[in-house]
């Protein structure tokens, strides 16, 4: 039951004394410099070791380890399907028989041209969760929510992934998108899922289309002459990878500090926690902001320590009976109320900021040698 | 996951028909609604306490039809109105006893349901929650939550159902989904579903830090080349009035402590145009437009709930 | 940087040696070479006059079929044959005539006597669950524990009813196991003023007695772990590090850097407690035999049952983070953790502090900044000086 009630919150509640509680959030909100558990800095992220291209029946593939153990595998598959539009639209196709001026407006038609995010389909699979829980939808409606909320008017990938995936007016490709969690979670897996699914989807390759315009599409057999569903540029021009997919960051806020990448014990005494999508924006050098979500921090559900001064183990204390709301300095409370705008949109900054966090890690990413 | 339990209707659901040559009319039902309303006036929210009398708590909200959909409905053109308008019902059970097999929880443990009535939206929903749904739980979860005083109620559970009667649409019906058919009218679904909740728990009598209320903001862009037009930032959007959304968020916010509890921001929030001297980036500009919005629906909260509670001593 | 991807490190496969293998097996009433840099070449006495597998074996091998041994742990016996067959895979171990296989990762098993950190998992009507990394709960009577007043009374009804106001779940306590049950579970006691509540500290999971922690696994990620490693193997067997049962489980380290005076301790279920060191808890250790009743009850209830921490200044806890990562580096590097290794691995991270802030004065803000921690690159140069170290003492001790 207890299992039970933890899934059905997005995050899940570690069992924490109360003094292990306080302690932690003391040093993590200490001013200027918090106090990590593991000695990181604020912005530093737990090393990971990345590869790609790692299963040989998938279109496209990637596998992330934490130094801790945890691993995600993430392998991208693809579909061709007939483009059916969706029944709560007008039936376009019917009207087109008309041939009346409706067509030529090019509305109907743009399901067909632009794609639909329905055709992303993302699942996440984690030791321990049913797939109908809350963690994993909740974390896969995340993810898909900024993959396909991406439209780029750049011209490798006008439109966006949702473009990418159409073939023709009548034809379309299905991305399934599966992440696959090796153990239980040991801190909150969202950064690890977003930059696994990250580099797969940068090295899925499509079969190069043979046929032409509005035939019933057929493609070439060779895998070598596929072509990248992210496209790539000749190495000598500019950037490698001109558009890649979107990063979530995880960022939690502890008194007056940002930290990034929390792992299990720090995201339970967060104040806020806030999961931020990006990605480079081609117009400009700065960085976009995709999504942003709030995710429930644990530290509401969390037991409160009880003063000295009203424990009843304790020689001179009086028993309050009500017991009192005020701050005890050594004494943990849990969290209570929201998060102020000044802090989500400091917490905001630090990612967008021109060297901030999110260019880092796009930096970071942009290292990896995708095969 | 499939619906053993029942006999189902067709899968792809069904829609009343829509005749051609309606949608060649100039003067038709098929004219996309327009917004009447200034860029940062709200909608009217109807909000009602103690609906349901078995429940501890309960409240009622319906947003104000839009003036197109007044008139359709007036003097109907089309089998389906031009737009819709959000209708939500909202049942607080508890706090009562966790049941034995629980763990023990030194807090009160919320749990959230929410779910589309089967005829809420256009395409007809199963009776069994969806991923969006789920989510929608999620996302109430966290903004009430943040919320409640729950050491209050050591050892006992609260449970929340919301059933949405009448959801708001993602778009014109009459648009095909395009490049922007994210789930809009999701983020007003919240928004309603955060106010109602509020109000129900209000109504059960439980310990709260504020009245939470929600509020919508969005970029949108009217202009048919949406490449070129300047998003401008509305309040409270109903979907089906705009070409495009470009971008929206969602708050939940506590006047009296000026924090938010839940936020959730998606699109490209990336060109708007703010007013001269303004030097707020696009995204601060945003969740400060949904403040507003969740500050407007403040005001009808707190005065349903004063409402119902004189309405109570008057009873007695 | 704030972000470090590195590619897939493929572990060194070396092939088995005949020399290392003889070190696998341990004859236990025999020292156990601690150097590793030349090993003298010797044969195990258990194989040169029987037929013996070699040292490691594994599930379904057989040991022996010589009838001068008797069964141990981990191995079984078929009815008509008087052949050992292993159940494990572990090292073999011979005392007396008595054969055991000891599996090289394997849970805690309690024994009396043994100071475990535990944490509460679930409150009953007349007594605790703990969580202590054995395969099953330990339980903590209420009638186990020193009851606030000062005397030691009985329990009474009252007691029973604010159960909770000792300790509630999630709590972590430091306790002995008094016995242990038929089903190998363990029953705790806390009636001593050593024991009870921990608070002003972090807690960390590593492996226990030759076994796995439940929530911290030990991986092999270094390179060159395991060269260094097996010259730092723990004693009891066990090639996997964590911590064992030795002299002194508890201990008061003297940190640098005006960190103050820090306690660890480390429970024999590898459960790890680091905190700041109040004078209060050390009178109680150390008056705990003949303290009198009335100086009992101002100790017992000062603190046993508080949990509102102490003022700690922010030198102290970095120093506590200090500890905690040295620690995490040992596991991470399979080295045994005990006062010996714990204390050698923090010098060593003192030291690699000095060898990195000289060449690294004028770097920028964001190296300045990552430079408390110490898992990555840091963590292999930290084993070697510690591996450098131990040597040099246990040589010096030989002379």
């Amino acid at each position: 039951m207890s299992n039970q009630r933890q899934a059905s919150s997005a995050s899940q509640v570690p069992h924490l004394s109360p003094a292990e509680l306080s302690y932690l959030y003391t040093s993590l909100s200490l001013p200027k410099n918090p106090i990590r558990p593991d000695g990181r800095s604020p912005t530093q992220f737990r090393p990971l070791s990345a590869e790609t291209t790692i299963l040989p029946g998938t279109n496209g593939s990637a596998r992330i380890g934490f130094a801790d153990g945890t691993q995600a595998i993430v392998g991208v598959k693809a579909e061709v399907e007939k483009t059916v539009l969706a029944a709560d639209t007008l039936d376009s196709r019917s009207l087109a028989q008309h041939g009346d001026a409706l067509n030529r407006e090019g509305e109907e038609g743009s399901a067909a041209v632009s794609g639909q995010g329905e055709w992303v389909q993302m699942s996440i699979e984690i030791p321990g969760y049913r797939d109908d829980d809350a963690l994993p939808i909740f974390l896969g409606e995340m993810m898909r929510e900024s993959l396909v909320g991406s439209v780029e008017n750049k011209e490798e990938m006008a439109g966006g992934l949702k473009a990418r995936l159409v073939i023709n007016k009548r034809w379309h490709w299905r991305l399934y998108i599966d992440v696959l969690l090796l153990s239980q979670p040991l801190s909150y897996p969202l950064p690890l899922l977003s930059l696994t699914t990250h580099l797969a989807l940068l090295s899925t390759k499509l079969p190069k289309l043979k046929s032409t315009g509005e035939e019933d599409p057929f493609f070439d057999d060779d895998w070598a002459a596929a072509e990248y569903l992210y496209p790539r540029s000749k190495p000598s021009s500019g950037p490698f990878h001109p558009v890649r997919p979107p990063v979530t960051i995880l960022v939690v806020s502890v008194g007056e500090n940002i930290i990034f990448d929390p792992n299990r014990e720090e995201i339970s005494v967060a104040d806020a926690v806030l999961a931020i999508s990006i990605t480079r924006s081609h117009d400009s050098d700065a960085l976009k902001l995709l999504s942003i979500r709030s995710i429930d921090p644990p530290s509401r559900l969390t037991q409160s320590g009880i003063p000295n001064s009203e424990n009843v183990n304790m020689i001179g204390s009086t028993p309050a009976e009500n017991p009192s709301q005020e701050e005890v300095s050594g004494v943990w409370r849990p969290r209570r109320g929201g998060v102020k705008r000044s802090v989500v949109a400091r917490m905001i900054k630090t990612v967008l900021g021109k060297g901030g966090v999110g260019e880092e890690v796009l930096e970071g990413l942009e290292g990896v040698e995708v095969h | 996951m499939a619906d053993r339990r029942r006999i189902n209707g067709p899968p792809g659901g069904t829609r009343p028909p829509v005749y051609a040559s309606l949608q060649e009319s100039t003067t038709g039902a098929a004219q996309r609604a327009q917004r009447q309303r200034q860029p940062a006036e709200l909608r009217k929210i109807f909000l009602q306490t103690g609906m349901i009398p078995t429940a501890s708590g309960s409240s009622y909200l319906e947003f104000e039809p839009s003036a197109s959909l007044a008139a359709a409905r007036a003097n109907p053109k089309s089998l389906i109105p031009p737009s819709s308008a959000l209708k939500v019902a909202c049942t607080v059970h508890g706090p009562k006893p966790l049941p034995r097999s629980a763990a023990f929880s030194p807090n009160l443990v919320l749990t959230t349901h929410v779910k589309y009535a089967p005829f809420a939206a256009r395409k007809r929903r199963g009776h069994i929650r969806d991923a969006s749904e789920r989510d929608l739980g999620v996302h109430l979860e966290t903004a009430l939550r943040g919320a409640i005083i729950a050491e209050r109620w050591p050892k006992s559970g609260l449970e929340i159902t919301l059933t949405i009667i009448e959801a708001e649409d993602d778009r014109w019906w009459g648009d095909a989904p395009d490049s922007h058919d994210a789930s809009w009218g999701l983020m007003n679904v919240l928004a309603g579903c955060i106010t109602a909740a509020s109000a129900a728990i209000a109504d059960a009598h439980i310990d709260c830090l504020d009245l939470v209320s929600g509020g919508v903001a969005a970029l949108v862009s009217d202009e048919s080349n949406s490449a070129s037009s300047i998003p401008r930032l509305m309040l409270d959007v109903d979907p089906a009035e705009h070409r495009s959304i470009l971008s929206a968020c969602v708050v939940a916010y506590m006047p009296a402590r000026d924090e938010i509890t839940e936020i959730w921001l998606k699109g490209d929030s990336s060109r708007a145009a703010l007013e001269k001297g303004d030097d707020r980036s696009s995204h601060e500009a945003l969740i400060d437009g949904a403040v507003d919005a969740a500050r407007g629906a403040n005001t009808v909260l707190s005065e349903a709930v004063r409402e119902s509670i004189t309405r109570s001593i008057a009873q007695a | 940087m704030p972000i470090t991807i590195l590619p897939p490190v493929v572990e060194d496969q070396s092939p088995y040696q005949a020399d290392s293998d003889d070190s696998m097996s341990v004859d236990s009433d025999e020292d156990v070479e601690m150097t590793g840099v030349s090993r003298p070449h010797k044969r195990p006495r258990l194989q040169a006059n029987s037929n013996i597998g070699t040292g490691i074996v594994t599930p379904g091998e057989v040991v022996t079929d010589d009838p001068q041994w008797m069964r141990g742990h981990g191995t079984y016996m078929n009815p008509l044959s008087t052949s050992i067959i292993a159940t494990v895979a572990g090292n073999v171990q011979k005392t007396n005539k008595l054969l055991s296989v000891h599996p090289l990762r394997a849970r805690y098993t309690p024994e009396i006597g043994d100071l475990v950190v535990g944490r509460i998992v679930e409150v009953q009507s007349k007594r605790w669950k703990v969580d202590v990394a054995a395969p099953l709960l330990a339980q903590l009577p209420l009638s186990a524990i020193n009851l606030p007043g000062g005397i030691l009374r009985r329990r009474t009804s009252a007691d029973e009813l604010q159960i909770r106001t000792f300790f509630s779940e999630g709590d972590l306590v430091i306790a002995e196991v008094q016995s242990v049950h038929q089903d190998g579970s363990a029953s705790l006691h806390t009636r001593s003023l050593k024991y009870g509540k921990l608070r002003n500290g972090v807690f960390l999971a590593v492996t226990g007695t030759g076994g796995s922690g439940s929530a911290s696994s030990s991986v092999k990620g270094g390179v060159g772990a395991s060269a260094v490693g097996s010259a730092l193997a723990a004693p009891g067997g066990s090639g996997t590090g964590g911590v064992v049962r030795s002299r002194r489980q508890v201990w008061t380290h003297e940190t640098a850097n005006g960190g103050g005076e820090v306690d660890i301790i480390l429970g024999v279920n590898g459960y790890i407690y680091i905190y700041k060191h109040t004078d209060g808890a050390d009178a109680a250790s150390s008056t705990t035999e003949n303290v009198s009743i009335t100086r009992l009850e101002e100790v017992a209830s000062s603190s046993i049952y508080s949990s509102q921490n102490d003022d700690i200044s922010p030198q102290t806890r970095r120093e506590i983070a200090r500890l905690s990562q040295c620690i995490q580096v040992l596991v991470q590097y399979g080295v045994r953790v005990d006062e010996e290794t714990v204390t050698g691995a923090y010098q060593a991270s003192l030291q690699v502090d000095l060898e990195v802030g000289d060449d690294e004065d004028e770097e920028d803000e964001w190296r300045q900044e990552g430079r408390e921690y110490l898992q990555g690159a840091k963590g292999g140069r930290i084993i070697q000086l510690l591996a450098l170290d131990l040597a040099q003492q246990k040589n010096r001790k030989k002379a």
